[in-house]
């Protein structure tokens, strides 16, 4: 690229990273159910964004960005498999955390209160939300052990998570 | 604080969140997700808090996520085969009374031991004369001896799990293979299977030793709770490392919990509790090393996921199931 065309490059980007980092971060939350592991990815995006070579085949920025960050979601999601092998060893180090007085009262609450708010659903949607965002299993593996379609599964799993979301967002407004 | 999103709201953005977490989603769902969000600006912030929430969840200490687990994961299978149990509970009833089978032999120093043996898939709990507490697995056998000095137990196979009586003055002693354990004020739980055995402590402290170490050798340790020891005859060495009271006492709740153990162990113990015997045809397979729960009324569905764990293959045949290495069966 020539300077100027570098410059108007770097502008796309900058004006793309306004508009659409809000999203691109809860996109990639939402993927690797991490906040801070979103916002390092979301970095990396841009910087593969800032190096691209292949501009002029590049239709839609914004479509490229989130496809370029939904690739390096999986690759860290892969990563972490691998690295989860090794968390028997790790655990001691990685969640010194969890042992804290605020974090174990803030845990404790909060479990009280998904636990009052799933015995208000039906049993399926509390135990596919249970195995999937609490257990962290793969929709494919609760579909299988539910014997229920991963489609159903899914509608379960969404119903109780807004449903936990309504309930915990009672508490907070009173 | 600004406005709570519309209910309504709330439950396509968790919809969107499930979608997106798909691992097949494609380029195309993550444009129409973007297309949603543009829509309404309080979209995108409901979406941040269902997945702000989910991340939360996700990050749960070990024992929060347990105790959901336990309270909400249920086999579906055990509710579908409600009925039939239900209509089977009239037989095994009347069969109960032959499935604790109490015997008495007679010793040399007068003292009768006394035999308590359980059936495939039937757990009992039941108070020893000094009041401790025992809870007996399925398919095991127990042998009580009762003397002034000491308090014997013996643990022939299968598994038990005991809340001792404590009495200073009258040891409580568990015999079981090469081992023995001796109560210091305790609850834990023993399994044998083979010359293997599993002391696991919930409560107080056990001493553990090896009744065949020569004068010698010092093979005996104590444990305490939230502690397991292993015994391996072939090696003829313990090992511990750390297990949770609701895992070492999961079996009393029809799941059996196994932590880093080899195969054969665990194909030996669910054939306590299962309706059809397990085989496994290559010894090999004995050695693969396994960590999981297994549901004692979802036998069959684990088993049918194995093939997706290890190289091996399931046959049904008429004597039970039969476990094979994949790589015989491919020729």
């Amino acid at each position: 690229m020539s300077a100027v065309t570098l410059s108007v490059h770097v502008s796309d980007i900058e004006r793309l990273f306004r508009e659409q980092n809000r999203a691109l971060i809860a996109f990639l939350q939402c993927r690797l159910n991490s906040l801070s592991d979103a916002q390092e990815v979301a970095q990396e995006a841009y910087l593969r964004m800032l190096t691209m070579d292949n501009r002029e085949e590049v239709d839609s920025l914004r479509s490229y960005l989130f496809k370029v960050a939904g690739n390096l979601a999986i690759d860290r999601l892969r990563k972490r498999k691998v690295r989860s092998e090794f968390a028997v060893v790790q655990s001691q180090d990685e969640q010194v955390d969890e042992h804290s007085p605020d974090h174990h009262a803030v845990a404790v609450e909060q479990v009280a209160g998904v636990r009052r708010a799933l015995k208000e659903l039906p049993a399926k949607a509390a135990q596919a939300f249970v195995m999937h965002v609490i257990e962290g299993r793969d929709f494919s593996h609760v579909a299988q052990t539910m014997k229920l379609s991963e489609r159903m599964v899914r509608y379960h799993v969404a119903h109780a998570l807004a449903h936990c979301r309504a309930r915990v967002d009672e508490k907070e407004v009173p | 604080m600004a406005s709570q999103p519309q209910d309504q709201t709330m439950q396509v953005a968790a919809e969107w969140w499930a979608r997106l977490r798909e691992p097949g989603a494609g380029d195309d769902v993550a444009e129409q997700w973007l297309a949603w969000t543009s829509e309404d600006e309080r979209h995108l912030q409901a979406f941040e808090q269902v997945s702000a929430l989910a991340e939360q969840l996700g990050t749960l200490d070990q024992v929060s996520r347990q105790s959901l687990a336990k309270e909400f994961v249920r086999p579906v299978s055990a509710q579908r085969r409600w009925l039939p149990l239900a209509a089977a509970a009239s037989i095994a009833a009347v069969m109960l009374g032959g499935a604790v089978y109490i015997g008495w032999t007679q010793h040399a120093a007068g003292i009768t031991a006394q035999v308590y043996q359980s059936g495939i898939a039937q757990n009992r709990d039941f108070t020893l004369p000094d009041g401790t507490k025992v809870a007996l697995g399925a398919d095991s056998t127990l042998s009580v001896k009762y003397g002034s000095g000491e308090r014997d137990v013996e643990v022939r196979n299968g598994e038990a799990y005991f809340e001792v009586v404590h009495d200073s003055r009258r040891p409580f002693v568990v015999m079981v293979g090469d081992v023995t354990v001796r109560d210091i004020g305790t609850a834990f739980d023993v399994r044998r299977t083979g010359e293997r055995v599993m002391v696991a402590v919930t409560q107080g402290r056990v001493a553990i030793a090896d009744r065949h170490a020569n004068a010698g050798q010092h093979n005996s340790l104590e444990a305490t709770a939230g502690q397991r020891v292993s015994y391996d005859p072939d090696a003829s060495s313990m090992t511990v490392d750390i297990v949770t009271p609701a895992q070492a006492t999961a079996w009393r709740s029809n799941r059996l919990e196994f932590i880093d153990e080899p195969l054969g162990v665990v194909v030996a113990n669910l054939n306590r509790y299962a309706g059809k015997p397990l085989h496994v045809a290559d010894p090999n397979l004995n050695a693969l090393i396994y960590t999981g729960t297994i549901r004692t009324d979802a036998i069959d569905s684990w088993i049918e996921a194995l093939p997706q764990v290890f190289p091996l293959q399931v046959s049904r045949e008429a004597g039970g199931v039969v476990l094979s290495d994949a790589r015989h069966v491919q020729r």
